[in-house]
């Protein structure tokens, strides 16, 4: 451990602020796994302290003994250097601590005021006060430069307001100590920007925020300090003025990693994968893809970029046939395959990493060999006349997870039992040991640790230049820029525009909002 | 690759290893829960008076004291084998057959009816009264699948409500188109040809039955474990989502399941009929089919587990007579013994509470996966 201990004594600013919360010595264990191990931070009045850590290092788990979720085993918290027990939500509100999860916990028929003053409503007399509500609602959002309609309805508002609404709720209950858990996953970059100087504007005005996230960038914006947690442990709390990427990537991770693979030169081939005026409708009947056209060619990658649910997923499982299209067509390799189910078309070459990897890519109970035959456990050597082969699907499978490096690579292990970067892994292992041509892949590294991303970035690279064509859809603008060779973003359904891999977040953040291209 | 080609040799032994280590896994809990029961059932003794000793060994003795009383413990266990199938394939798709009683009434009248009127060809009856029982009690089943994959229904509600229908109109039948002219209401009595033989000499009444069961069981491993339709049923069980995004039909396969299991619990009925009454008399034997979702619960829903279970609760209730004869401990005791296993067995929390946490180690995650 050469990591340097910086916590203590940090310079700048907020080495003189009073320390608003400690936490010390904090320890918590599942069964044999010890999910926090003598972790200690400190947050000082008026700072901004990131917590860094891949998923599954121990961050969540730490936040939700600090909101009363959890009772740690044994550690000790202090508010203003005050030893407190926080027993539940209730109690860590009460003590002035107010979380934003990633999730966001408004009832969207409500208006912005009503679900501000939820469960802490103004009276008068016995009933509930409307206006009253209205009232505080101006005052904080103007205290506080957070502008938003207090009689809107949060329903009709953007992400990035609703987080808004989420932020004043805090306040509204007078949170002096502010924790939001990946607050950014949900935002365009501009609406991050804008969440950026709301929280300065919070910090001056005597707020402390803990920020939680797994996106190294973000922190060296925003943040005073930063704690990396690594494994439970905290391996270092470093100084964010003197760190930098590279640094704070190798503490994250524990080695050194390439943040930005490298890509060769490949000439795009023939035409693999097409939608044409493909329109899908969603779950609740709303047409999610209203139209759209693409082409993805052999030796490409086409990213589709977009904020979360602009149709990216109704979108994926169409080309898949694992959806219906509404109209439109899809042709595999020059095919016309749109009344074809997903089964004919993985049989034609066709290889999907759907986006919710653990209900939709797994069956979570099944052992990893039963889970890598998920798709060609009909076919031979699997399986004839009906019956299934249990042997060849193991040893199949046992090629595969070492291929892909899945851990373990032990083909009777529940798809369960791993680790959210070795299960994509399995799903890969899965979907490209089949040789297939066109590969669609639906948020391939969400909420999968930067090992498992760079491994997963170069399988993609490396499919890539044998050939194949692929159509790479992710919320992450980093991923999409560094992997396409097209970009094509999504809005609202429909695709608003194409720019090269060297656009900047100012250009495809606009088009993200919706702003469709002028240009051409 | 030249590295992975070694596998074979490598994994068989560590598989075999860790098939007996979920197999001792799965038993224990059962175990546990078999013991604590009996410990409560010691105190019941004690408090009314009698000895437990005596009256557990009266029990054994009554179950497995004899060829005779094996025989009877077997002859009990052979529908709840069927029964307590028909339950655990629809749960590997994800689905209470709670139909199980009115699937087996609809075996028994199908097999009393197409015996009675075959029996004269002998054997060759016999096998197709039964081919008749399975066929009638795929169709049966497959009613609560359809109302399921295509309107929704959920199949508790279904498969219960079947239950009523399929007892009535068993019943029905029973007493009026099929009824014989002797002095039991009931149909005609099956020809002695055509009635499924006894297993051996020493054993009583316990008859071929049983190893039909065994047969059964044996098929329902071979159909989720060995085949594409297994595999399917599996998936579609564990995770909906997953098995659509892989192409498989989760209509189809919630169909199947329903009509597979309701066509053991079918077979369950006309082996009662074959092989034990000769014909279907009314009132008929009652709860098997219920019983059968105890069985399968014991079992865990393997088909090992439920051959298992039908013997604990065939033992249990050929034992029950042996002891309340040689004792003052009623038989019901022995329902107490039963229901007491089960809500141990399904109150996971409850044993953990009893034993520590150790015992859910042992029994692994896929306790979780129970009822």
């Amino acid at each position: 451990m050469t990591e340097r201990e910086a916590g203590g004594a940090t310079t700048g600013a907020q080495a003189e602020a009073p320390v608003v919360l400690e936490m010390r010595g904090i320890t918590k264990a599942f069964g044999p796994v010890k999910a926090n191990d003598n972790i200690s931070i400190t947050l000082h009045r008026g700072e901004i302290l990131g917590l860094l850590g891949e998923n599954g290092a121990g961050k969540s788990t730490l936040m939700k003994i600090l909101y009363g979720l959890y009772k740690p085993d044994s550690g000790a918290i202090f508010i203003d250097g005050e030893e407190v027990e926080i027993h539940d939500p209730k109690d860590a509100v009460s003590r002035g601590i107010g979380m934003v999860h990633q999730h966001f916990t408004l009832i969207p028929p409500l208006t912005v005021a009503e679900n501000i003053v939820l469960g802490a409503e103004p009276r008068k007399g016995f009933s509930l006060d409307l206006e009253g509500a209205v009232k505080a609602t101006e005052e904080l959002s103007e205290r506080y430069g957070l502008v938003v309609d207090p009689r809107a309805r949060v329903a009709d508002l953007s992400v990035g307001v609703q987080q808004r609404v989420e932020i004043l709720k805090t306040l509204y209950r007078e949170a002096r100590i502010l924790v939001l858990d990946e607050p950014t996953a949900v935002l365009t970059p501009q609406e991050t920007e804008d969440l950026f100087a709301v929280l300065k504007e919070l910090v001056a005005d005597g707020l402390s925020i803990i920020f939680i996230t797994h996106k190294l960038g973000e922190l060296l914006g925003i943040s005073d300090r930063i704690t990396i947690i690594r494994d439970g442990h905290v391996v270092a709390t470093v100084v964010t003025a003197e760190t930098d990427e590279r640094e704070l990537a190798r503490l994250m991770v524990g080695r050194d990693v390439l943040l930005r693979v490298e890509k060769t030169e490949t000439k795009p081939g023939e035409p693999r994968l097409a939608a044409e005026e493909l329109v899908v409708l969603s779950n609740t009947g709303a047409r999610a893809v209203d139209a759209v056209s693409l082409e993805v060619r052999s030796g490409e990658i086409l990213g589709v970029a977009g904020v979360d649910g602009n149709g990216q997923t109704e979108l994926a499982d169409a080309l898949a046939g694992v959806r219906y299209a509404e109209s439109g067509r899809v042709y595999l390799d020059g095919e016309d395959v749109t009344a074809l189910g997903s089964d004919p078309r993985q049989e034609r070459g066709l290889a999907y990493v759907p986006e919710d990897r653990a209900s939709k890519g797994l069956v979570q109970d099944f052992a990893l060999y039963e889970n890598n035959s998920l798709k060609t456990y009909d076919e031979p050597p699997f399986s004839r006349w009906g019956w299934i082969f249990p042997k060849v699907m193991r040893r199949r499978a046992a090629e595969n997870l070492r291929a892909y490096d899945v851990r373990p690579p032990d083909p009777e292990a529940r798809a369960r039992s791993l680790s959210g970067g070795n299960q994509q892994k399995a799903i890969l292992a899965r979907e490209f040991s089949d040789d297939p041509g066109v590969i669609i892949a639906s948020q391939p590294t969400r909420g999968v640790d930067v090992g498992a991303i760079e491994f997963i970035h170069r399988q993609l690279l490396e499919q890539r230049s044998e050939g194949k064509a692929i159509l790479l859809i992710s919320l992450e603008l980093e991923e999409v820029r560094s992997l396409s060779d097209r970009i094509v973003v999504i809005y609202a359904g429909r695709i608003v525009g194409e720019v090269g891999p060297d656009a900047t977040d100012e250009e495809l953040g606009l088009l993200m909002a919706g702003r469709e291209e002028k240009s051409t | 690759m030249s590295e992975e080609r070694r596998e074979p040799e490598e994994t068989r032994s560590p598989a075999f290893r860790r098939w007996m280590a979920n197999a001792a896994g799965a038993l224990i809990f059962p175990l546990i829960a078999i013991l604590i029961s009996f410990a409560i059932g010691a105190v019941i003794m004690l408090v009314t008076g009698n000895n437990p000793v005596t009256a557990f060994g009266a029990l054994l003795r009554g179950a497995f004291g004899s060829p005779l009383a094996i025989g009877r413990t077997l002859l009990n266990a052979t529908p709840l084998v069927f029964t307590g199938l028909a339950v655990a394939v629809a749960f590997r798709a994800g689905l209470f057959n709670i139909g199980g009683e009115g699937q087996f009434f609809i075996g028994a009248i199908t097999a009393a009816v197409v015996g009675a009127y075959l029996g004269s060809l002998g054997v060759f009856g016999m096998v197709l009264a039964l081919a008749a029982c399975a066929l009638a009690g795929f169709l049966w089943g497959a009613i609560p699948g359809f109302l399921k994959a295509y309107f929704g229904a959920h199949e508790v509600i279904t498969t219960i409500m079947l239950n009523y229908v399929g007892i009535y109109l068993a019943t029905y039948l029973a007493l009026n188109p099929f009824r014989s002219e002797g002095l039991v209401p009931g149909t005609e009595a099956i020809d002695l040809t055509a009635r499924i033989p006894f297993l051996a000499a020493g054993l009583g009444r316990a008859n071929y039955g049983f190893v039909f069961a065994l047969v059964a069981a044996a098929a329902v491993y071979l159909l989720l474990w060995r085949t594409k339709r297994g595999f399917e049923i599996r998936a579609v069980g564990l995770s909906p989502g997953a098995a659509s995004y892989a192409g498989m039909g989760i209509g189809l396969n919630t169909v199947l399941a329903l009509a597979i299991g309701g066509s053991l619990a079918a077979l369950g009925g006309g082996e009662e009929v074959l092989g034990v009454y000769g014909k279907m008399s009314i009132p008929f034997v009652e709860n098997i089919g219920f019983n059968g979702i105890g069985v399968a619960l014991l079992g865990r829903n393997h088909p090992v587990g439920v051959i298992l279970g039908a013997i604990l609760f065939g033992g249990m209730t050929a034992g029950a007579q042996e002891m309340q004869f040689s004792t003052n401990v009623p038989l019901q005791l022995t329902d107490v013994l039963l229901a007491v296993i089960l809500l141990l067995v399904t109150a996971t929390k409850l044993v953990e509470l009893i034993v520590g946490k150790r015992a859910r180690a042992l029994a692994g995650t896929r306790l979780e996966g129970g009822l």
